[in-house]
Formats: structure tokens, sequence, C-alpha cells
């Protein structure tokens, strides 16, 4: 694409704008795995929406409910999770980018405040893991 | 027909012009500024400027010592007048830095940090780690945003000074992007282009350090003062030539030869590696000619080492050093000693102008490396360039400034001519010629090497003579140029002839000047006349253009206060 | 032993005479192991084909002059090594995302407004005269913002951001990371001033953290941390009482 750009009242001059490739994100690595964690949220948000439909199933009574054993829905949910823990880890390790906090003036490395938030992540995952297994029996 | 119009045109955008123009709207803010440059400021080649500026900000120092330091580090070539006001204004103008946010290296208390450097009996240099340029340019340029009163003409080449009657009303330039002739008026304009040093074919300089504002001053009828006073820096790298700076030398380095020797306690004993910079070259070209010089695929050099200093100095007063070290050296300043050689790198000599910047011409002036005020004389102290920049910029914009305010307006009578005129000039010359069989790069590349081997760190009268010669032949071949781009659009090679065309008449100047200044004094050093000759030459030369290739050549006293010339030792 | 020789292809466009871009090919003897992309352009423009037109000063990568797309990837030219890309080809190309204004030239114009646009001066509420000296700052406040200084305007970071390929209106990495540089000053007082050009959606929102920018900057300034940290900063501004300080 071309456009025609002003530098004078006089003289034009065209410059050329090559357009961005649909395909830009498979030229490099880096892309490839940015689209892919971007694209998590796709798999995140079916697997959510299973789980909504199941929730209304259930609501129609305990009695008659059980959840889905079926390979399918096992497989899905394995995929849905790889997705999950992908998400999941490149979410936490930007917590040492983003967070920058001094300790009695000494700026905390960023190693530890992202080994602090994988700590946060899988104490929360034991906590939520125990309530429900607990509630399941 | 109408033309760009500004009270002050500002040519080259580097610390000076910066600075200028800044000064300029200060002192009166009702004025229209004009910034023309050929490349974008930020590229300007301030930004690779290293070590620091000097000035005296510490109660132990004081302006007569730093007075004193800069005059004897000139060798007494200096108008002491001009070194006098330079030390009181640059303690105000590197507080200003800081006020407009430059990021100076702190001592404990918060206090701006000061280095010990080349000729300086005191630490006075202060200093943004080691990139002091690169800071320094970056916080100018930024802060000159700030103003809606400097208008800017980015990638626009110069290429002539318009002069009526004794009067500069303006200038043309190419408007790089689309190859439109313009012609900018202004009541006055200020040359801050630079230094010259790809003249040289091993010059720390960047690529459009060609001399242009130096060459249009020259053809405007302003003379070129002390033009055979060229700085060759002792700390090159070999091959590239890319800057080390003097302040590795202040944090304590050492140079040594082959047999590991710190040759300079047999030049310069007390003050060693923080002698001045000509007295450091020539004692390493010295050594090089006894054979004490390291060996290698691009000739002799020396070591600087600072493994002594230990990582944790380095990396925080020297970081800079350690990429450079890294990236094309491929060593570790840490561990291994870096190579290094003299190298071009600063011209004391420019445009002939006074304490205020203004040049013989009115409405003209000049400012930074590509002027003489009088500063540097015949060998300039490490640090006090960047100092210079702001000092001698402020001092020109207020200037101009208060000169405009008097100034007829540029009537656009004669400016439509003389637009024709250039256009032609250029077209026929170079657009649109049709024969001769020169290359650029040919040409270019043999006055590098001419200008290295002739008027280097060690000049004699025959090989000046002979490169006289040379650049007259060079001259004849430029003659029969061609070149290949007829493009409107971006032609660098026509901006590439036109600077080879400035930096043949920088070269001329240069070697006339050298081979008629028959002493040795500063960084002028001849091997037929090796003693420094005050009866004779304590002058300034100054070159002006004639119909041949060489200048018509005149004297003038050097301005002494109070310090009598004495025999330079360190 | 045969002189070394090595291929390098360049992207020629003429707005005169050409509708699109186009590669021409160079063969140029690489002659010494210190030889950079750059040398090779230089060499191709004195000796072979004088048209070729390209932005290079320093050639020590401290100017920003000389950012191409070398083998797809944004360089700094003059730190790009000839010998880890032979015996294999090199192509040049200009940066990506930029207008083309001829062969390798690309216009800037739109990054300079965006550099103008958010302010990069330190902004004080009362200026302190210069009688009274420095302000004073620490080597650890310098250590603060050191970082989000070194940037030298090469652009390779915009050339790097998909997101400011699909849309221009991206205020991008290095403006933010100069924001943030003077943010951080702790003489500065302009936070406020220029939230509304950095908390805007063409701002700090429109980033999704690619971080190619990061990866590409030649000068270890890491605007994408930049624009991260600013997000955090802008929101914390939002939500707390009285955050909206200076």
């Amino acid at each position: 694409m071309s456009a025609e750009t002003e530098t004078s009242s006089r003289v034009a001059t065209r410059t050329y704008k090559p357009a961005m490739p649909a395909g830009w994100w498979l030229r490099k690595g880096h892309y490839f795995w940015y689209m892919v964690r971007e694209f998590t949220a796709l798999p995140l948000a079916l697997w959510l929406l299973w789980l909504l439909y199941e929730i209304q199933r259930a609501g129609r009574g305990p009695s008659g409910y059980y959840p889905p054993s079926s390979t399918p829905f096992v497989v899905f949910s394995v995929i849905c999770l790889l997705f999950a823990l992908y998400h999941s880890i490149t979410f936490l390790r930007l917590a040492g980018v983003i967070l920058h906090f001094k300790v009695m003036d000494k700026p905390v490395p960023s190693g530890l405040v992202v080994a602090s938030q994988f700590g946060a992540w899988l104490v929360a995952s034991i906590v939520i893991g125990a309530v429900l297994i607990g509630f399941g029996r | 027909m109408d033309f760009e119009s500004y009270d002050v045109l500002v040519v080259g955008g580097g610390l000076a012009g910066i600075r200028a123009a800044i000064a300029v709207v200060e002192t009166n803010p009702s004025l229209k500024v004009g910034m023309v440059s050929k490349v974008y400021p930020m590229r300007s080649h301030t930004v690779s400027a290293e070590g620091g500026a000097a000035a005296v900000l510490r109660p132990e120092d004081s302006y007569e010592t730093h007075a004193y330091d800069t005059i004897k580090g000139s060798d007494y070539l200096a108008d002491q007048d001009v070194v006098e006001a330079f030390v009181r204004e640059a303690p105000i103008e590197v507080i200003q830095m800081e006020h407009w946010g430059c990021p100076w290296s702190r001592d404990p208390d918060g206090k701006i940090s000061v280095r010990p450097f080349g000729g300086m009996t005191t630490w006075r240099t202060c200093f943004a780690a080691d990139k002091s340029g690169f800071h320094m340019l970056h916080t100018v340029f930024q802060t000159s945003l700030k103003y809606p009163q400097i208008h800017r003409h980015d990638e626009a080449f110069v290429t002539k000074l318009l002069v009526e009657d004794g009067r500069c009303l303006g200038v043309v330039a190419i408007d790089m992007r689309s190859g439109r002739f313009d012609a900018i008026t202004a009541k006055a304009v200020i040359l801050a282009t630079g230094g010259m040093g790809r003249v040289y074919a091993f010059t720390t300089n960047g690529n459009i350090c060609t001399g242009d504002g130096m060459a249009l001053a020259y053809r405007a009828g302003v003379g070129l003062k002390d033009m055979e006073m060229v700085q060759f820096h002792p700390t090159g790298l070999p091959f590239t030539g890319i800057l080390i700076t003097e302040a590795v030398r202040g944090e304590g380095g050492y140079l040594t030869n082959k047999d590991g020797e710190r040759f300079l306690k047999r030049y310069v004993p007390n003050k060693m590696e923080l002698g001045p910079r000509d007295i450091i070259s020539r004692a390493m070209i010295t050594e090089f000619e006894a054979g004490r010089g390291f060996e290698g695929p691009h000739g002799k050099y020396m070591h600087l080492d600072v493994r002594h200093l230990g990582e944790a100095v380095i990396d925080r007063k020297l970081p800079f050093m350690r990429e450079l070290g890294r990236e094309f050296v491929g060593i570790d300043i840490v561990h291994d000693p870096i190579p290094v050689r003299p190298v071009m790198h600063y011209m004391m000599g420019g445009v002939d102008a006074n304490i205020s910047g203004a040049t013989p011409v009115s409405g003209l002036y000049a400012a930074g490396e590509c002027a003489n005020v009088g500063l540097n004389g015949g060998n300039r102290l490490g640090s006090n360039s960047l100092s210079e920049c702001l000092v001698f910029g402020a001092a020109t914009g207020r200037a101009a400034a208060e000169y405009v305010s008097s100034a007829k307006a540029v009537s656009a009578n004669p400016i439509e001519g003389m637009l024709k005129d250039e256009t032609k000039r250029i077209e026929m010359d170079y657009l649109e010629k049709k024969s001769g069989e020169e290359r650029i790069g040919a040409i270019r590349e043999d006055m590098q090497l001419s200008m290295d081997a002739g008027a280097g760190v060690f000049r004699t009268r025959e090989g000046l003579e002979e490169l006289t010669k040379q650049l007259g032949k060079l001259r004849d071949r430029f003659g029969r140029i061609k070149i290949e781009d007829s493009s409107r659009t971006f032609n660098t090679e026509l901006m590439s002839v036109l600077e080879l065309d400035y930096m043949l008449e920088v070269a001329e100047v240069i070697t006339y000047s050298a081979l008629a200044r028959e002493e040795s004094r500063g960084a002028h050093a001849r091997r037929d006349f090796p003693e420094r000759d005050d009866e004779k030459f304590l002058k300034h030369t100054v070159a002006f253009r004639t119909d041949e290739i060489s200048p018509r050549l005149e004297y003038r006293d050097v301005r002494i206060t109070n310090f009598k010339p004495q025999a330079r030792a360190y | 032993m045969a002189e070394k020789r090595i291929t390098v292809r360049a992207t020629r466009f003429d707005p005169a005479k050409d509708s699109e871009p186009r590669l021409q090919s160079y063969d140029i003897p690489f002659s010494d192991d210190s030889m950079v992309v750059l040398d090779a352009l230089n060499y191709i423009k004195s000796h072979v084909d004088g048209s070729l037109s390209y932005r290079w000063s320093c050639r020590m990568g401290i100017c920003g002059s000389c950012g191409m797309t070398v083998n797809g990837t944004p360089k700094l030219t003059c730190s790009a090594f000839l010998r880890d890309y032979w015996p294999g080809s090199i192509t040049i190309t200009p940066l990506n995302n930029f207008p083309i204004v001829r062969d390798l030239v690309v216009d800037m114009e739109d990054f300079m407004e965006k550099l103008k646009s958010i302010k990069p001066w330190i902004i004080r509420k009362q200026e302190m005269p210069l009688g009274a000296g420095e302000h004073r700052q620490t080597m650890e406040q310098i250590d603060d913002f050191r970082q989000f200084s070194q940037c030298i305007n090469c652009m390779l970071c915009y050339a790097a951001c998909p997101v400011y390929g699909l849309d221009n209106e991206f205020l991008g990495p290095a403006a933010i990371a100069l924001a943030r540089r003077y943010n951080l000053d702790s003489r500065d007082q302009g936070t406020k001033e220029r939230l509304p050009v950095i908390a805007h959606s063409d701002g700090v929102w429109e980033c999704s953290f690619v971080g190619e920018c990061s990866v590409v900057c030649p000068k270890g300034v890491d605007p994408a941390k930049a624009i991260q940290q600013t997000k955090l900063d802008t929101s914390v501004r939002f939500i707390l009482p009285y955050g909206n300080r200076e």
C-alpha cells in the first residue's frame, strides 16, 4: 500500500507501507508462543461453559447427577488443563517483571517475586483441591 | 514567492545547536527559532561523547586553576579572556543541565560527582556514567521539545549560506525526503555543525562529521582559524577507531607498551596517564617507532589496562566501555587489557568567531566544535568540549537573540534568484550530469588515507607539501565525479558528494595552515620544527578562501591576560 | 586461499520509479572477520552501487540511526557481524511497521510525534533557581530509572511489536519507557500530566505483552517491563484515594 505524504505545499512524497501478513505470528518462535498464550483463553472459556452446563445438570437434582466420565471429556479436560497451566505459568512469571518494590531501600530481586507467586499458586491449589475433594466425599 | 522565515536559524542539532536554540527563546520568548539538521537531532555526534563536562563545582577548585589548566593545555594559543569567561559560565551550565534532568552521577551526599581528567590539576569533570554525551544530548533535545517556538527541519541538508552585502540572510537546504530545494531565511544564522573527523581515515567521528559548517562559512568569506590544530585522542580501538574514553585513564587505567612498561613515565612523569592528549598521542607514536608497540592485524597498538580497578568500579563507572569491548573487540575489560592507538578525534580549529559566537559576517554566528572562539588553542583538554558546547551555545543564542531584536527583516527579493542559482548548480554538477568517471568512495578514501599519512600526529614539510599535491589531484578528480543516483527522494549519494566537496575544502585549509606554521605547538607537531616559537607564532592562523586551491593566510595575536606563556611540561 | 565472499540482498524502492519495493542482490568480499552488516552496505555504496540509500552515523551502537531488518530480525546493522551469517546470505529490508521512504529508509515522523506526546522533560510545580545548585539525588535514586534512560531511539522495538504493526495508533514501547524514565526520576513531578497519554486505550492498555520489544532492544532498556509496570502504576492510582499525586 502506498500513501501520499505531504511534506510541503509544493511536493508530495509517496511512501510505501507494506501490509502486515496474516501469518506474521508464524515468522518467529516467540510470536508463535505468544499467540498460543493468548489462545489459551479459548479452551479455558469452552471448559468453563461446559462446567456451567454441568452445574445446570447437577442443579436438576443431586441424586440423579453424576459427573461425565466419558473418554472424550477426560481428554478434553486434560488438554484444557495443559492450556490452563501454560496460561498460569506465563502469567505468574510476569509478576517478576511487573512488581517492583524495595525492602529497606534494596530492590527485591525479581526471581524472589516470581517464586513467591508460584508458591502462593501452589498453596491456593492445595487448599482449593482439599476443599473440593473434602466436599466430594 | 514565500520562504520559510525565522528570527534565528540554527544549523545543526547537536549539543551546541540545541542549547543555542533554547537560549534564544529563553532570552526572548516571542522569537521564532528554526533548527535545520541533516539528521534527526538524537543522531548528532554529541551522542557518542563519553567522558564528561568540566566545571568548577568544588570549593577546593577555583576559576583560576581551571583557566590555567586550559591555557597551559592549549600550549598558550588560547585567547585568555575567552577562557576566563568560559570557566565562570561552565558551572552554571552544568547545574542547568541537572535541572533539565541530566542524570549526572552522584556522590553519596547526592551532589554531582567529579572525576579526574587529562591535564586538569584537580577533579572537576562531571559525568553521567561513561555516556555523558548521550545523556546530555537527549536531555537538551527532549527539553527543547517543550518550546513551541522552536521549529525543526529534520533531515534537511544545507548547501549554501545566503550572504549579501556582508550580511547573512539564511540558507539553501535540500529537504532530503522530497529532494526539494528550500531557501530558509533568518535575521541571524548560528552554525553548530560539529567537527570534520571524516576527513581522516582513522577517526572516532561518525559518518556525519564532514565539516559542513566550516566549509559553508569559508565559502561565505569567513576565515577558518587554527585549522592545523587537529586533536588525536590517545585511545581509540584499532580498525574501527571507536573511542575509549579518557575517563578510563581518569579512573586509574594504565597505558603499557609491549614490554609491560608504563612508558609515559618517560614523557609526562608527573601526570602519567592523565597528561594532555597531544603529548600522550605523540608518546605512543614515538614508542611505536622505537619498536615497543604491540603488532596487530590492524596496526600497532598499546594496552590500556583497567583490570586492577575491579568489576565493581568498572560496572559503576565504565559500563559502556565494557559493552564496547565485548561487542567490538570480543574482550572483557575486567579480565583483558584494551588494545588502543591514537585516533583523530577533535578539531580545535574552526570558524572564526568571537566570545559571543559572532563572525565578521553580520548575522552569522558559530558555536561548538565547528567554531573557534579561542578557547582550546593548540590542544583541547578532555571534558572541556561538552562544557564549551553548553557555554558558547548559550552565549551565542543570547547574542543572536539580542542582535535580531534590532535587525531588519530579510527581504525576499534577492533570495529567489539565489535559490534558483543554487538549485541549478547542484542539478548541473551532480544530479543531471551525464559525464564523469570518478567514484565518490574512491576519492574520499584516497583523501582520508593521504590526510592520515601527511597531516597526522607528526608532520614534516615534505609530507605536507606532498599532501598539497595529492589534494590538488583529488580536486581535479572531483571535477570528473559522477554520481549514480539521480533520484530526488532521499538521495544519500548526493549528500555524500556535497559532503566530500566540503571535506576537500577543509582538508586543504588544514594542510596549508599546517605547512605555514613552522613550529610545534599543542597538537601540531613538526619533526622539522620540533620547538615552540612564541616570537613568530604566538598567533592564530586565519585562512581565507581564494580562487586558488591554497587559502590566503593571516595571523592574529593571541590575547593574553593573566597567564604568561611558559614552557609546557607535565 | 580464495577470498571469502558473501551475498547481500537489499530492498530497493524509489517512489518516482517503483510501484513497490524489490530486492536487489549484491556479491561482495568478506575481507575481515570484524566486518559488520553496515560495512557491507558501505562497501556496496562505495564500490558497486552508489544509489543504495540507508541511514547511519556513529557505527558504535549509540546514535540509533542504522536500524534495519536483517534476515527477519530488527538489528542495528553496525553491531551485526557478518561472521554470524556467513556462509549464508544476508537479506536487509527496512524496519517493519514503518512506511518506506526510499530503499532502507523509513518514515520516522510518527515515532517523533509519539516521543513528544509523553512530555519527555522534567516537569516541576516550582522550578528551583539555578543559584540553589543541583537537586540532591543519590545513585540509588538514579538506579530507579537508569535502565529506562538508555534508549537510543533506534525504533527496533516498534519494528518488533506486532501490536504497533497492526495498529499504528499504539503509543509504543520506547515512548512509554521514556515516560516511565521521567515518572521515576526523583526530580520530576509530572506523572499526573503524562497520564492522559499513557493511561489511554492507545497507550499502555493497547499492549498485550508480546515482549518482543525487550528481546530486540540493543541497549537492554526492557520497554516491556516499563509498560507492564506502568499498567500497574496507573491502575493503583486510579483505585486508591489520593492516588493521583505527581
